[in-house]
């Protein structure tokens, strides 16, 4: 059997509520769920600050967990809050980057961290950076962009995950 | 079979195909008992090794693994990577908390430098919490040189000052100083490409390769011309690919790489000259990295004329290598980064 019809008037203020109900969840969503990544942490450390985007991940990441590296990544600066950056593409270097960023720090690079759980190309970073790599990390650097690059490698201090 | 019981059958035997006897006890090879009746009044060997109290000690052995005695003997420390100065005299290695797990790759951060008699004695600690990481002996033994991040710092020991600081290059581990004086060799970074064994000239800090790909753990010869090295090669099929790492050498230019030892099925490290380049100490383990996170790895000394030796079956290095000698080689027990000294040793004779 068919439900009985309401009459009209009371069907569009239904419909409205609705809509409205609709639209609250949606921007409550959206509220939750961006995030600009700021907190004490990569406000302070490093000499530099900046929200960028991760534009490419050249090639893989070795998968051996006998030994540290760190690998380079290249990445599209969004917004700089802190210190400078030379240009508007830079390249920083991430230490085992198969590890979640809150779990990486050992004895080799002791104070890094964030909450960046996973690199992915299109993702956005806010980090705090030092450069040159050499005057902050000393271990092995895996580098995909050596011979088309002559810019320092920034080290990756700090990366907390953005959400826009 | 439950899987947990198989798999431990499967390491032990996998573990004991890498070793070998106790210190002293040859293999079952004339040759190597001729080897061990020589070199047993060749000075002495530094080593580290795990002690009855479970921690890691310092122990010292004649070459042929005989008068072996624990020099630290600590229960609350972990002692690690003995050298003794080029003169005999003194001993540096690194001391970490009791309980640490030493690192394979980052022993030269952890912990501090202690300097100590030959026979361990007067041990002194020398830096702060790793303050000189990589410490490695001048010529005379007056000097220390470090790596630091900011590079390769020159310390005087009499007085705990750095005298000269240095560009490291892109070196970032494993720091040897030529016994002439005038190089460092180390793993570092070059051309965008990591663990590559490399040489620098210490008056120029020009920095050349001597020998690219999954190279690491260089030492020098005694000639100060010629480097020791690790190197897994490209190409094996063992482990998916993975492969084993052997022991390698090349002159200091990056010409004339040629294999020392290896074997397939355990991978090499810690390689080391005797004093007088005759003979060449390094470790086996079937674990990369030479088994310092365990219990090391089985300690061996081979003439440095046999190389290139290739022990055990290992077909897939013999087909690429099909002139080898297969010289004898005397298994030493267990221990990790083993040092040679053909000082005599006061209280130890």
């Amino acid at each position: 059997m068919m439900p009985a019809a309401r009459p009209v008037k009371l069907r569009r203020h239904v419909s409205l509520l609705g809509l409205l109900l609709l639209a609250g969840v949606g921007c409550a969503s959206c509220a939750s769920q961006t995030d600009p990544g700021e907190d004490p942490e990569v406000t302070t450390r490093g000499s530099v600050e900046v929200t960028a985007r991760l534009v490419e991940i050249r090639g893989e990441f070795p998968d051996n967990a006998n030994y540290d590296y760190a690998f380079v990544m290249k990445y599209e600066v969004l917004q700089t809050h802190r210190g400078e950056v030379d240009s508007d593409v830079i390249y920083v270097g991430h230490y085992n980057p198969r590890k979640p960023r809150a779990t990486v720090a050992d004895q080799r690079a002791r104070d890094i961290g964030g909450n960046l759980d996973q690199f992915r190309a299109g993702d956005v970073h806010r980090m705090a950076l030092e450069t040159p790599i050499d005057d902050y990390f000393m271990g092995g650097i895996v580098d995909k962009y050596f011979e088309e690059k002559s810019d320092a490698i920034y080290w990756a201090v700090w990366t907390n995950r953005v959400v826009e | 079979m439950p899987r947990p019981v198989g798999w431990i059958v499967i390491s032990v035997i996998l573990v004991m195909a890498c070793s070998a006897g106790r210190a002293g006890e040859p293999e079952q090879d004339e040759r190597v008992g001729q080897i061990m009746e020589v070199v047993r009044t060749k000075g002495w060997i530094a080593y580290s090794a795990r002690s009855d109290n479970g921690t890691w000690d310092l122990f010292l052995s004649r070459p042929d693994g005989s008068r072996s005695r624990n020099i630290t003997n600590t229960s609350n420390y972990e002692e690690a990577a003995p050298r003794f100065s080029r003169d005999g005299k003194k001993l540096l290695y690194r001391q970490l908390a009791g309980g640490s797990t030493i690192n394979h790759d980052r022993w030269g951060f952890q912990g501090r430098l202690v300097i100590a008699g030959p026979d361990g004695a007067n041990p002194a600690v020398v830096d702060q919490d790793g303050q000189w990481s990589w410490a490695t002996w001048s010529p005379d033994g007056k000097q220390i040189a470090c790596l630091i991040p900011r590079g390769i710092q020159i310390v005087e020991l009499a007085t705990g000052r750095v005298v000269r600081s240095m560009d490291r290059e892109g070196i970032y581990q494993q720091l040897f100083w030529s016994p002439d004086g005038q190089w460092f060799c180390g793993t570092a970074n070059h051309l965008g490409t990591m663990w590559t064994v490399a040489r620098m000239n210490i008056a120029t800090g020009k920095l050349n390769v001597v020998h690219k790909f999954q190279s690491c753990t260089p030492d020098w010869f005694p000639d100060s011309k010629h480097v020791i090295f690790s190197s897994r090669p490209p190409g094996q099929t063992a482990s998916r690919g993975y492969g084993w790492t052997q022991l390698w050498m090349a002159d200091g230019e990056g010409t004339g790489s040629q294999l020392v030892y290896g074997e397939d099925g355990c991978h090499v490290y810690g390689g080391v000259l005797s004093p007088d380049g005759k003979y060449v100490l390094f470790t086996k383990s079937l674990r990369d990295g030479g088994g310092a996170e365990r219990s090391g790895g089985t300690m061996c000394l081979m003439r440095f004329s046999d190389a290139p030796t290739i022990g055990g079956e290992s077909k897939e290095l013999r087909e690429k290598h099909r002139h080898t000698k297969d010289g004898p080689v005397l298994e030493l027990g267990q221990g990790w980064e083993p040092s040679w000294t053909y000082e005599e040793i006061g209280s130890t004779q």
